[in-house]
């Protein structure tokens, strides 16, 4: 750790700061989501055939594509996002405070993602309150994707109360040095604040931690979104027990992955090495190798059930799978990545930031190419694949691909904005670095030495 | 849902306690009702046995209501096997005679144990569309009389695909979004064209040599594409059970086309060919609005023809048609059925025996022969009618100079005639809507009698000529079965549980069946196959083979 005494001007330099790097991030990423923006218009003009998708069947095409994967993938970095940051209040892992907030963060941004595809992937956008909301009370009893609906719009109001709360405090005590031109924005954030609430908020937020983990495995990722799929009792390639864990390892891995890129650009952009520390990506890494383990884990199950003696419709979708290149490619970058973490584990001089920020970068594209080609797969190898058209064909087309570069784009304004507006560390994890026990009554977490 | 009140019913106090105010309402006993509702839910937690149930309100019931038709302890076994649930099946008992009107049935029976104990989450919701669980497998609530279906004879399908064209010109499709799809198909077990040493010819199939699969919408009781529906555009029209898709309601998710087992559905990915205002069916009406607006009991929904951009479309089995808006004639009838020569496709009322697909899925040999012979378009061999028998019959004919009198008469084909006689129920044909097969039936019954006005067919010597054995019934079947074949039958899917309205007669694809080029090519009759292709021209960004 540094021997440098983390202040809260440290914080507090993100939203004090203007720099040249940092108009030419948000030029980008305007530019980013702009595209796609303009190329989201033009699919509405002209409906949803300027995807590559198809009719599966007859059609010899594929019914969801990059649209949903992309969409189940922001789910889950977000799911994973609000997960590891309720298990840092929960457990009282105390190491990973500094990036917490990241982590709530990441959460509201990738929902925001997600959310945006629902839109994005529909036929009839116009409709979604008048059709979805008005026969709620009916479909929320059957319908998965209403399910589905239903639980990002809960985690979006969880996550957005939890960071909301949690932000009182520190807007309070910072506010004399925050901007004043953003003062309307601190008053809402901390209307009605009392010293006394804190004691009250720690509480709160520890329920919702306790919510949030208690939840995770039915309601976040190892539920509602993978029952999207796995219920279906047609689709061998999707059908099965196995997709709740199997979603769920995916989300933490890429959520943790997530955390570390935006920890790294953080970091290097606001001197912040004694802040966001070596230890805490040493940490993140090895949990990172401990969810792709499982997720490893859970693939070879997959496939085992599905050729060894396999019922004749899982065998032939899951033989398609491991013969598919793309599946081939993903898993090895997975694999290589998980063996690099193993053994920078057992000899940490192998141990660098970059390689950190590297091995994120592979698990996170790993996961969303299986994430995509997960979605396809089911349509190409149906039970009733009777039909010449089927395995159809699906490749992309450039405005699906453009979505991920807007929806990237999405988040990283999500975080510039945010940057320069809240501290996206919080003041408890500075005094908490300083072994400063400045805030009095901490019942719910008792300080452990990091 | 309440937990803490005395309540027995799982929508709490509050309902039973106006369900009650309802029992009070009629002349029968509402303690008798509620008694009977609060065990009735004991019986579907297993708290208590139907055999049990049955005897405890046995004397009551008889007191009451001086019948007892609840089911007895073995009815409720078979009905187990059905798989369906408990109420619903008592439900039907009590609605037995079929006169009364439904609020009779239900103030005849004590209401309650029936009405309070089950349908409870299904009867009192408003919308047309609605369903939700009441048993374990059959989940749609609302029973109706009427449930459209086909039953599909592969033997009998030559892969003309006029079906096909038909429904495309019926609906004013693009290009590709194939409702109706017919394909020919080989596995180990079943080989076309090559292997035709399998394949037993039989006179009835026309000698083709294809395995056909005909695959329209299956129109599933327990339909997942609806329960999948975040919205309920897709849905199940209560009065006669069609799946539909309500396109002002659509949002366009394609979850449907996703959770059906058999890909039938067809989005619509970008604007139709044919504009709104052009759609005119077969029928060319004053207003699109005639034939693409359905009846429901609370208005009209569009859900017919081709889907507006942006929208999920597939097979409908022409509502505007069975609403009678397109005359009476074309009631219980669909575009395909009508355009089918040989008459493989029967649609109609799956729950009346009556029926054209009822009669060809219960008595398949006999009906093939009744289609085969009064299908005058498509066959060999045609039976004449009564009046053609007496105009050229006289008396003292014996039974070979009768034969050759008659103009396309065989020994064959009388024999077939006689058979369809001696094995025939003698089931008439209803009013409702057209009964091909039994009317037909009816026509071959009095062309047989008016024969034997002439020439008496109940010898052992006419037995003999035309190959019926001791002219046992056993041998009637026996010998139509020469000529028609025997078909299994089996519905599509059938351990997905989704619970079809169409019936197969043939042969049933295994899991490795593939598909094959069949006899005619789609693009000779002006039908794209793979709609892909049509779809890629619009993709922005393709790059030529290319896919994942």
């Amino acid at each position: 750790m540094s021997t440098k005494e983390p202040t809260e001007a440290d914080i507090l330099r993100p939203i004090n700061t203007l720099t040249k790097k940092y108009f030419i991030l948000y030029g980008a990423a305007t530019l980013g989501l702009v595209a796609f923006l303009v190329a989201w218009a033009y699919q509405l003009q002209q409906g949803l055939i300027v995807t590559g998708l198809g009719d599966w069947g007859s059609g010899g095409g594929s019914t969801w594509g990059l649209y949903i994967g992309a969409f189940i993938w922001w789910v889950g970095v977000a799911h994973g996002g609000i997960i590891l940051s309720a298990a840092v209040r929960l457990l009282n892992m105390d190491r990973y405070m500094p990036v917490a907030r990241l982590a709530e963060m990441t959460t509201i941004g990738g929902l925001s993602a997600a959310g945006f595809y629902i839109l994005v992937h529909m036929g009839r956008p116009d409709r979604m309150v008048t059709s979805v909301i008005g026969h709620y009370h009916i479909t929320v009893n059957n319908s998965p994707l209403v399910w589905d609906v239903t639980v990002i719009t809960a985690y979006f109001v969880l996550s957005a109360t939890y960071l909301g709360l949690t932000l009182r405090y520190d807007v309070n005590r910072l506010r004399d040095d925050l901007p004043d031109k953003f003062e309307p924005v601190y008053k809402i954030l901390t209307i009605g604040y009392s010293k006394k609430e804190d004691k009250v908020i720690d509480r709160m937020v520890w329920w919702l931690a306790a919510a949030v983990i208690i939840m995770a495995p039915l309601l976040l990722h190892g539920g509602v979104i993978p029952w999207l799929f796995a219920l279906l009792p047609a689709m061998p390639g999707w059908t099965g027990a196995i997709q709740g864990p199997m979603f769920l390892s995916i989300a933490l891995m890429s959520a943790i992955s997530g955390i570390m890129i935006i920890s790294y650009a953080f970091r290097r952009a606001y001197d912040w090495d004694h802040i966001i520390t070596d230890d805490i990506f040493r940490g993140l890494l090895l949990w990172l190798g401990f969810f792709t383990l499982l997720f490893l884990w859970f693939q070879l199950q997959t496939i085992i059930n599905g050729v060894f003696l396999g019922p004749t419709n899982k065998a032939v979708a899951i033989e398609a799978k491991i013969g598919h290149p793309v599946y081939q490619v993903a898993m090895t970058m997975i694999f290589g990545t998980l063996v690099y973490i193993f053994l920078q584990g057992i000899r940490p001089a192998l141990f660098s930031k970059k390689r950190a920020l590297l091995a994120s970068c592979i698990i996170l594209a790993g996961t969303l190419t299986e994430k995509i080609l997960f979605v396809v797969e089911g349509f190409l190898h149906p039970t009733f694949d009777i039909y010449a058209n089927t395995p159809g064909t699906y490749f992309p087309s450039l405005i699906e691909w453009l979505s991920l570069v807007g929806t990237t784009a999405l988040v990283a304004l999500l975080f510039l904005n945010l940057s320069k507006l809240v501290p996206v560390v919080e003041l408890h994890a500075v005094e908490h670095l300083r072994g400063d026990h400045a805030h009095d009554d901490d019942a719910t977490e008792p300080e452990v030495e990091a | 849902m309440s937990t803490d009140d005395e309540s027995f019913h799982p929508l709490g106090d509050e309902w039973e306690g106006e369900l009650e105010t309802m029992l009070d309402d009629t002349e029968y006993d509402s303690q008798l009702g509620m008694d009977m509702a609060r065990d009735a839910m004991r019986v579907t937690k297993g708290e208590l046995s139907e055999a049990d149930f049955h005897e405890k309100y046995h004397e009551d019931v008889m007191e009451e209501f001086g019948e007892d038709e609840r089911p007895t302890k073995e009815a409720y076994e078979a009905a187990q096997e059905e798989a369906k649930g408990t109420f619903s099946r008592m439900v039907d008992k009590f609605d037995g005679d079929g006169e009364e009107t439904r609020r009779e049935t239900m103030k005849k029976m004590g209401v309650g144990a029936t009405a309070v104990g089950l349908g409870a989450f299904g009867t009192v919701s408003d919308g047309p569309e609605h369903s939700v669980a009441e048993g374990p497998r059959q989940e749609t609530t609302e029973e109706s009389d009427t449930q459209w279906g086909m039953t599909i004879d592969l033997e009998r399908c030559d892969g003309c695909l006029s079906c096909m064209t038909a429904c495309s010109e019926e609906n004013d499709l693009d290009q590709g979004v194939n409702w109706m799809y017919v394909m020919a198909w080989e596995d180990d077990n079943h080989h076309g064209q090559e292997g035709s040493e399998y394949d037993v010819y039989t006179d009835f199939n026309m000698g083709s040599d294809f395995n056909m699969l005909v695959r329209p919408c299956q129109h599933c009781t327990d339909a997942p594409c609806e329960k999948v529906c975040p919205t309920t555009a897709r849905h199940t029209r209560d009065k006669d059970g069609l799946v539909l898709t309500d396109y002002d309601v659509c949002i366009g998710c394609r979850y449907c086309q996703v959770a059906c087992p058999y890909g039938v559905n067809y989005f619509q990915w970008d604007e139709p060919d044919t504009a709104y205002e052009d759609i005119d069916g077969l029928e060319d009406p004053d207003n699109p609005d005639q034939i693409t607006h359905a009846e429901y009991d609370h208005g009209e929904r569009w859900v017919d023809s081709r889907a507006p951009r942006g929208t999920m479309s597939k097979c409908t089995m022409c509502p505007s048609m069975q609403d009678g808006k397109q005359g009476e004639g074309k009631v219980g009838t669909t575009a395909c059925e009508s355009a089918c020569p040989p008459n493989a496709i029967q649609f109609g009322n799956v729950k009346d025996e009556k029926s054209d697909p009822s009669q060809h899925r219960e008595h398949p040999v006999k009906s093939r022969a009744i289609v085969h012979l009064t299908n005058g378009t498509e066959s060999s061999k045609s039976a004449p009618s009564a009046d053609d028998i007496d105009s050229a019959l006289s008396e003292g004919d014996d039974l070979l100079t009768a034969i050759d009198n008659i103009e396309g008469l065989t020994v064959d084909i009388l024999a077939v005639m006689k058979s369809i006689e001696m094995i025939s129920e003698g089931l008439e044909p209803g009013d409702d809507e057209n009964n091909s097969i039994l009317r037909n039936e009816q026509e071959i019954l009095s062309a047989v009698e008016a024969f034997q006005q002439y020439v008496d067919l109940n010898t052992e010597e006419a037995y003999t000529e035309l190959g019926l054995g001791d002219g046992s019934e056993q041998q009637a079947r026996f010998r139509l079965e020469q000529y028609t074949g025997d078909p299994s039958s089996f519905q599509l899917l059938e351990d997905i549980g989704t619970n079809p309205n169409i019936t197969y007669l043939g042969q049933q694809p295994g899991p490795e069946a593939h598909q094959v080029d069949g006899p005619t090519a789609y693009e000779d009759v002006d039908l794209l196959d793979e709609r892909q292709e049509d779809l890629d021209e619009g993709t922005v960004g393709r790059i030529d083979g290319v896919s994942l």
